[in-house]
Protein backbone atom coordinates (compact mmCIF):
# COMPACT_ATOMS: atom_id res chain seq x y z
CA UNK A 1 0.00 0.00 0.00
CA UNK A 2 0.84 3.77 0.19
CA UNK A 3 -0.28 4.25 -3.18
CA UNK A 4 -3.46 5.89 -4.30
CA UNK A 5 -5.10 4.61 -7.27
CA UNK A 6 -7.80 7.06 -9.18
CA UNK A 7 -10.79 5.56 -10.00
CA UNK A 8 -9.38 4.20 -13.38
CA UNK A 9 -11.03 6.60 -15.52
CA UNK A 10 -8.02 7.49 -17.07
CA UNK A 11 -7.27 3.59 -17.03
CA UNK A 12 -8.69 2.77 -19.91
CA UNK A 13 -6.71 0.64 -23.01
CA UNK A 14 -7.28 3.10 -25.85
CA UNK A 15 -6.31 6.33 -23.55
CA UNK A 16 -3.44 4.97 -22.56
CA UNK A 17 -1.88 3.92 -26.30
CA UNK A 18 -3.11 6.54 -27.84
CA UNK A 19 -0.65 8.50 -25.30
CA UNK A 20 1.74 6.25 -25.79
CA UNK A 21 2.11 6.54 -29.48
CA UNK A 22 2.05 10.42 -29.23
CA UNK A 23 5.66 10.15 -27.34
CA UNK A 24 7.01 7.24 -29.04
CA UNK A 25 6.79 9.53 -32.20
CA UNK A 26 8.70 11.71 -30.75
CA UNK A 27 11.27 10.22 -29.03
CA UNK A 28 11.88 7.62 -31.00
CA UNK A 29 15.08 7.13 -33.75
CA UNK A 30 14.99 4.41 -35.68
CA UNK A 31 17.81 2.95 -37.68
CA UNK A 32 17.18 2.39 -41.29
CA UNK A 33 17.87 1.56 -44.87
CA UNK A 34 17.63 4.37 -47.81
CA UNK A 35 15.43 1.76 -49.29
CA UNK A 36 12.95 1.62 -45.81
CA UNK A 37 12.83 5.49 -46.02
CA UNK A 38 11.89 5.86 -49.88
CA UNK A 39 8.99 2.88 -49.27
CA UNK A 40 7.67 4.89 -46.07
CA UNK A 41 4.48 6.12 -46.97
CA UNK A 42 3.33 9.37 -45.80
CA UNK A 43 -0.19 10.19 -44.14
CA UNK A 44 -0.38 13.61 -43.41
CA UNK A 45 2.59 14.56 -41.22
CA UNK A 46 3.40 11.02 -40.31
CA UNK A 47 5.56 9.02 -42.39
CA UNK A 48 5.29 4.96 -41.65
CA UNK A 49 7.29 2.18 -42.97
CA UNK A 50 4.97 -1.21 -42.41
CA UNK A 51 2.71 0.78 -40.55
CA UNK A 52 5.43 1.85 -37.61
CA UNK A 53 5.92 5.35 -37.48
CA UNK A 54 9.19 6.88 -38.05
CA UNK A 55 10.12 10.10 -37.94
CA UNK A 56 13.93 10.50 -36.66
CA UNK A 57 16.24 7.90 -38.19
CA UNK A 58 19.42 6.78 -38.62
CA UNK A 59 20.99 5.71 -42.02
CA UNK A 60 24.76 4.71 -42.75
CA UNK A 61 26.08 5.14 -45.88
CA UNK A 62 29.06 6.47 -48.05
CA UNK A 63 29.19 9.83 -49.03
CA UNK A 64 29.11 9.69 -52.98
CA UNK A 65 28.43 13.43 -53.68
CA UNK A 66 29.09 16.62 -51.19
CA UNK A 67 27.67 20.26 -52.76
CA UNK A 68 28.12 23.55 -50.54
CA UNK A 69 25.86 26.54 -50.22
CA UNK A 70 25.87 29.32 -48.48
CA UNK A 71 23.06 27.91 -46.02
CA UNK A 72 23.24 23.97 -46.18
CA UNK A 73 25.50 21.40 -47.23
CA UNK A 74 23.53 18.72 -49.88
CA UNK A 75 25.60 15.42 -50.12
CA UNK A 76 24.40 12.16 -51.41
CA UNK A 77 24.18 9.12 -49.18
CA UNK A 78 24.41 5.70 -50.79
CA UNK A 79 23.87 2.72 -47.92
CA UNK A 80 23.62 0.55 -50.99
CA UNK A 81 19.55 -0.65 -50.90
CA UNK A 82 18.85 2.00 -53.40
CA UNK A 83 20.26 5.23 -55.56
CA UNK A 84 21.90 7.65 -52.51
CA UNK A 85 19.36 9.48 -50.74
CA UNK A 86 19.47 13.46 -50.79
CA UNK A 87 21.11 14.76 -47.20
CA UNK A 88 20.92 18.17 -46.45
CA UNK A 89 22.68 20.19 -43.69
CA UNK A 90 21.80 23.17 -42.68
CA UNK A 91 24.94 25.31 -41.57
CA UNK A 92 24.83 28.26 -39.08
CA UNK A 93 25.96 31.07 -41.31
CA UNK A 94 26.60 33.17 -38.07
CA UNK A 95 29.61 30.57 -37.56
CA UNK A 96 32.64 31.63 -38.53
CA UNK A 97 34.92 29.04 -39.66
CA UNK A 98 32.32 25.97 -39.95
CA UNK A 99 31.57 23.90 -37.48
CA UNK A 100 29.95 22.47 -40.61
CA UNK A 101 33.19 21.40 -42.66
CA UNK A 102 32.29 19.29 -45.76
CA UNK A 103 32.75 15.50 -45.32
CA UNK A 104 34.75 13.94 -48.61
CA UNK A 105 33.01 11.90 -51.02
CA UNK A 106 34.00 7.78 -50.57
CA UNK A 107 33.71 8.83 -46.55
CA UNK A 108 31.69 6.54 -44.74
CA UNK A 109 29.26 8.00 -42.21
CA UNK A 110 26.41 7.83 -40.22
CA UNK A 111 23.24 10.24 -40.29
CA UNK A 112 21.22 10.93 -37.56
CA UNK A 113 17.95 13.42 -39.23
CA UNK A 114 14.49 13.69 -39.95
CA UNK A 115 12.56 12.34 -42.70
CA UNK A 116 10.65 14.14 -45.07
CA UNK A 117 9.22 14.22 -48.55
CA UNK A 118 8.82 17.32 -51.16
CA UNK A 119 6.91 16.85 -54.46
CA UNK A 120 6.93 13.13 -53.78
CA UNK A 121 10.81 13.51 -53.32
CA UNK A 122 12.45 12.17 -50.36
CA UNK A 123 15.16 13.04 -48.38
CA UNK A 124 16.55 13.76 -44.64
CA UNK A 125 17.53 16.55 -42.85
CA UNK A 126 20.79 15.87 -40.81
CA UNK A 127 21.04 17.32 -37.63
CA UNK A 128 24.45 15.01 -37.17
CA UNK A 129 26.85 13.55 -39.82
CA UNK A 130 29.52 11.94 -38.21
CA UNK A 131 31.98 9.95 -40.15
CA UNK A 132 32.77 6.41 -38.72
CA UNK A 133 35.67 5.73 -37.36
CA UNK A 134 35.21 2.37 -36.72
CA UNK A 135 33.69 0.31 -39.25
CA UNK A 136 32.39 -1.83 -36.76
CA UNK A 137 29.13 0.44 -36.54
CA UNK A 138 28.39 0.01 -40.08
CA UNK A 139 28.21 -3.64 -39.06
CA UNK A 140 26.23 -2.83 -36.07
CA UNK A 141 23.73 -0.54 -37.74
CA UNK A 142 23.14 -3.54 -40.15
CA UNK A 143 22.03 -5.43 -36.96
CA UNK A 144 20.24 -2.45 -35.67
CA UNK A 145 17.89 -2.22 -38.08
CA UNK A 146 17.15 -5.87 -38.35
CA UNK A 147 16.58 -5.55 -34.79
CA UNK A 148 14.35 -2.12 -34.62
CA UNK A 149 12.09 -3.25 -37.55
CA UNK A 150 11.62 -6.55 -35.89
CA UNK A 151 10.47 -4.82 -32.51
CA UNK A 152 8.41 -2.49 -33.62
CA UNK A 153 6.45 -4.35 -35.92
CA UNK A 154 5.84 -6.56 -32.96
CA UNK A 155 5.01 -4.00 -30.73
CA UNK A 156 2.61 -1.42 -32.41
CA UNK A 157 0.72 -1.12 -29.00
CA UNK A 158 3.44 -0.37 -26.81
CA UNK A 159 6.74 1.33 -26.93
CA UNK A 160 9.96 -0.78 -25.76
CA UNK A 161 13.42 -0.80 -25.40
CA UNK A 162 16.01 -3.56 -27.08
CA UNK A 163 17.60 -5.52 -24.16
CA UNK A 164 20.68 -4.35 -23.37
CA UNK A 165 22.68 -6.63 -25.57
CA UNK A 166 21.39 -5.55 -28.75
CA UNK A 167 21.21 -1.57 -27.40
CA UNK A 168 23.35 1.22 -29.35
CA UNK A 169 26.88 -0.20 -27.03
CA UNK A 170 28.91 0.01 -29.63
CA UNK A 171 27.58 3.58 -31.20
CA UNK A 172 28.85 6.21 -30.58
CA UNK A 173 26.02 8.27 -31.33
CA UNK A 174 24.03 7.22 -28.31
CA UNK A 175 23.97 10.40 -26.77
CA UNK A 176 21.38 12.74 -28.68
CA UNK A 177 17.94 11.61 -29.37
CA UNK A 178 17.13 10.57 -25.89
CA UNK A 179 19.42 7.82 -25.81
CA UNK A 180 20.44 6.00 -28.31
CA UNK A 181 18.85 4.49 -31.99
CA UNK A 182 15.79 2.47 -30.23
CA UNK A 183 14.59 5.35 -27.76
CA UNK A 184 11.93 4.61 -25.79
CA UNK A 185 9.83 6.00 -22.69
CA UNK A 186 9.75 3.95 -20.05
CA UNK A 187 12.94 1.59 -20.41
CA UNK A 188 10.85 -1.30 -20.70
CA UNK A 189 11.30 -4.47 -22.99
CA UNK A 190 8.49 -5.90 -24.99
CA UNK A 191 7.26 -8.20 -22.52
CA UNK A 192 7.06 -5.94 -19.65
CA UNK A 193 5.46 -3.02 -21.58
CA UNK A 194 2.30 -5.38 -22.28
CA UNK A 195 2.58 -6.83 -19.22
CA UNK A 196 2.28 -3.60 -17.73
CA UNK A 197 -0.14 -1.70 -20.38
CA UNK A 198 -2.38 -4.87 -19.06
CA UNK A 199 -2.46 -4.17 -15.76
CA UNK A 200 -2.96 -0.48 -16.46
CA UNK A 201 -5.81 -1.14 -17.69
CA UNK A 202 -7.43 -3.02 -15.21
CA UNK A 203 -9.97 -1.72 -13.64
CA UNK A 204 -10.91 -3.83 -10.94
CA UNK A 205 -9.67 -3.26 -7.30
CA UNK A 206 -8.19 -6.13 -6.84
CA UNK A 207 -5.87 -5.54 -9.80
CA UNK A 208 -5.52 -8.09 -12.72
CA UNK A 209 -4.63 -11.54 -11.73
CA UNK A 210 -1.57 -13.70 -13.04
CA UNK A 211 -4.07 -16.18 -14.74
CA UNK A 212 -5.79 -13.49 -16.65
CA UNK A 213 -2.50 -12.13 -17.75
CA UNK A 214 -1.98 -15.93 -19.04
CA UNK A 215 -5.18 -15.81 -20.89
CA UNK A 216 -4.69 -12.22 -22.84
CA UNK A 217 -1.32 -13.09 -23.67
CA UNK A 218 -1.31 -16.27 -25.30
CA UNK A 219 1.99 -15.67 -27.01
CA UNK A 220 3.73 -15.41 -23.97
CA UNK A 221 5.23 -17.88 -21.55
CA UNK A 222 3.58 -18.50 -17.93
CA UNK A 223 7.45 -18.15 -16.75
CA UNK A 224 7.96 -15.18 -18.83
CA UNK A 225 4.75 -12.88 -17.36
CA UNK A 226 6.38 -13.78 -14.29
CA UNK A 227 9.80 -12.92 -14.75
CA UNK A 228 7.94 -9.45 -15.96
CA UNK A 229 5.72 -9.07 -13.31
CA UNK A 230 8.65 -9.67 -11.11
CA UNK A 231 10.47 -7.37 -12.61
CA UNK A 232 7.77 -4.69 -12.70
CA UNK A 233 7.30 -5.09 -8.88
CA UNK A 234 10.82 -4.80 -8.14
CA UNK A 235 10.85 -1.50 -10.12
CA UNK A 236 7.78 0.26 -8.74
CA UNK A 237 5.26 0.09 -11.63
CA UNK A 238 2.70 -2.09 -10.17
CA UNK A 239 1.86 -3.78 -6.21
CA UNK A 240 0.10 -6.82 -5.58
CA UNK A 241 -2.90 -6.43 -4.03
CA UNK A 242 -4.60 -8.92 -2.00
CA UNK A 243 -2.27 -11.60 -2.76
CA UNK A 244 0.67 -12.12 -5.14
CA UNK A 245 -1.20 -12.93 -8.06
CA UNK A 246 -2.90 -10.00 -8.20
CA UNK A 247 -0.99 -6.67 -9.26
CA UNK A 248 -2.35 -2.92 -9.65
CA UNK A 249 -0.19 -0.37 -11.30
CA UNK A 250 1.20 2.22 -9.21
CA UNK A 251 1.23 5.21 -12.40
CA UNK A 252 -1.97 7.41 -11.06
CA UNK A 253 -3.17 7.52 -14.89
CA UNK B 1 29.82 6.30 -61.16
CA UNK B 2 27.52 4.90 -63.70
CA UNK B 3 23.92 3.69 -63.26
CA UNK B 4 24.61 0.78 -60.97
CA UNK B 5 24.83 3.08 -57.95
CA UNK B 6 21.22 4.04 -58.57
CA UNK B 7 19.47 0.62 -57.75
CA UNK B 8 19.73 -1.66 -55.16
CA UNK B 9 22.87 -4.22 -54.94
CA UNK B 10 22.40 -6.68 -52.15
CA UNK B 11 24.92 -7.43 -49.85
CA UNK B 12 26.27 -11.10 -50.34
CA UNK B 13 29.16 -13.22 -49.51
CA UNK B 14 31.16 -16.03 -51.82
CA UNK B 15 28.11 -18.53 -51.27
CA UNK B 16 25.48 -16.24 -52.78
CA UNK B 17 27.59 -15.44 -55.81
CA UNK B 18 25.66 -18.46 -58.16
CA UNK B 19 22.32 -17.02 -57.12
CA UNK B 20 23.08 -13.20 -58.05
CA UNK B 21 24.71 -14.21 -61.97
CA UNK B 22 23.90 -10.86 -64.07
CA UNK B 23 22.72 -8.97 -60.91
CA UNK B 24 24.24 -5.64 -59.31
CA UNK B 25 25.93 -6.79 -56.07
CA UNK B 26 28.06 -5.76 -52.75
CA UNK B 27 30.80 -7.00 -51.49
CA UNK B 28 32.99 -7.13 -48.64
CA UNK B 29 35.98 -8.88 -48.25
CA UNK B 30 39.77 -9.20 -47.30
CA UNK B 31 42.14 -9.05 -50.11
CA UNK B 32 44.10 -12.18 -50.38
CA UNK B 33 45.86 -11.80 -53.78
CA UNK B 34 46.29 -9.29 -56.75
CA UNK B 35 46.95 -10.63 -59.70
CA UNK B 36 50.57 -8.80 -61.41
CA UNK B 37 48.37 -7.55 -64.49
CA UNK B 38 46.21 -5.35 -61.78
CA UNK B 39 43.24 -6.25 -63.47
CA UNK B 40 42.16 -8.94 -61.07
CA UNK B 41 41.92 -9.60 -57.11
CA UNK B 42 40.80 -12.23 -54.89
CA UNK B 43 38.89 -11.15 -51.83
CA UNK B 44 37.98 -13.84 -49.14
CA UNK B 45 34.71 -13.36 -46.98
CA UNK B 46 34.31 -13.94 -43.08
CA UNK B 47 34.17 -17.62 -43.72
CA UNK B 48 36.94 -17.17 -45.62
CA UNK B 49 35.85 -18.39 -48.69
CA UNK B 50 37.62 -16.29 -52.12
CA UNK B 51 35.93 -14.65 -54.78
CA UNK B 52 37.69 -13.01 -57.61
CA UNK B 53 36.85 -9.51 -58.67
CA UNK B 54 37.74 -8.10 -62.46
CA UNK B 55 38.38 -4.75 -63.19
CA UNK B 56 38.26 -2.81 -66.70
CA UNK B 57 41.04 -0.99 -65.84
CA UNK B 58 44.25 -2.27 -64.30
CA UNK B 59 44.37 -1.16 -60.26
CA UNK B 60 46.04 1.82 -60.29
CA UNK B 61 47.41 2.14 -56.30
CA UNK B 62 47.57 -0.96 -53.64
CA UNK B 63 45.21 -1.77 -52.34
CA UNK B 64 45.26 -4.16 -49.10
CA UNK B 65 42.84 -5.05 -46.01
CA UNK B 66 38.89 -4.52 -46.17
CA UNK B 67 37.64 -3.81 -49.57
CA UNK B 68 34.08 -3.21 -50.36
CA UNK B 69 33.21 -3.91 -54.27
CA UNK B 70 30.04 -2.66 -56.03
CA UNK B 71 29.95 -4.65 -59.45
CA UNK B 72 28.27 -7.58 -61.47
CA UNK B 73 28.05 -11.02 -60.78
CA UNK B 74 29.19 -12.70 -64.22
CA UNK B 75 28.44 -16.11 -65.92
CA UNK B 76 31.71 -17.44 -63.95
CA UNK B 77 30.42 -15.98 -60.98
CA UNK B 78 33.14 -13.43 -60.31
CA UNK B 79 32.58 -9.97 -59.92
CA UNK B 80 33.08 -7.38 -62.32
CA UNK B 81 33.92 -4.43 -60.49
CA UNK B 82 32.35 -0.73 -60.93
CA UNK B 83 33.47 0.66 -58.03
CA UNK B 84 35.33 -0.12 -55.18
CA UNK B 85 36.39 1.46 -51.30
CA UNK B 86 38.92 0.86 -48.75
CA UNK B 87 37.57 0.46 -45.13
CA UNK B 88 39.54 2.39 -42.86
CA UNK B 89 41.27 0.03 -40.15
CA UNK B 90 43.47 3.05 -38.57
CA UNK B 91 41.53 3.00 -35.62
CA UNK B 92 39.93 -0.65 -34.88
CA UNK B 93 40.28 -3.71 -36.65
CA UNK B 94 37.17 -4.75 -39.19
CA UNK B 95 35.20 -7.93 -37.99
CA UNK B 96 34.88 -9.85 -41.19
CA UNK B 97 33.30 -12.72 -39.34
CA UNK B 98 30.70 -10.28 -37.23
CA UNK B 99 30.04 -8.76 -41.19
CA UNK B 100 29.26 -12.09 -42.43
CA UNK B 101 26.61 -12.83 -39.37
CA UNK B 102 25.05 -9.50 -40.52
CA UNK B 103 24.99 -11.05 -43.81
CA UNK B 104 23.45 -14.03 -42.82
CA UNK B 105 20.80 -12.13 -40.54
CA UNK B 106 19.63 -9.78 -43.48
CA UNK B 107 19.12 -12.68 -45.97
CA UNK B 108 16.98 -14.38 -43.17
CA UNK B 109 15.17 -11.14 -42.18
CA UNK B 110 14.77 -9.59 -45.93
CA UNK B 111 11.37 -7.72 -44.49
CA UNK B 112 13.05 -5.72 -41.89
CA UNK B 113 15.98 -4.67 -43.77
CA UNK B 114 14.57 -3.76 -47.01
CA UNK B 115 10.56 -3.18 -47.22
CA UNK B 116 8.87 -3.05 -50.00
Amino acid sequence: GGYVQSPGGFGSPAGGQAEKKQRSRSQNIVPCTVSQLLAAEQVDETFRICDVEISQVTVVGIIRHAEKAPTNILYKVDDMTAAPMDVRQWVDTDEAGGENVVVPPGTYVKVAGHLRSFQNKKSLVAFKIMPLENMNEFTTHILEIVNAHMMLRKNLMSVSRAPPSLSTGLSDMGGYGAGGSLTMVNGLTAHQSQVLNLIKSCLLPEGMSLQELKLQLHSMSASTIKQAVEFLSSEGHIYSTVDDDHYKSTDAE
Amino acid sequence: MGDIHEVPRPRIATGHLAQHIGQPVCFVGRVEKIHPTGKFFVLSDGLGKHTTVELSEPLDEEISGIIEVVGRVTNQATIMCVSYVQFREDKSPFDLELYNEALKIIHEFPEYFQCG
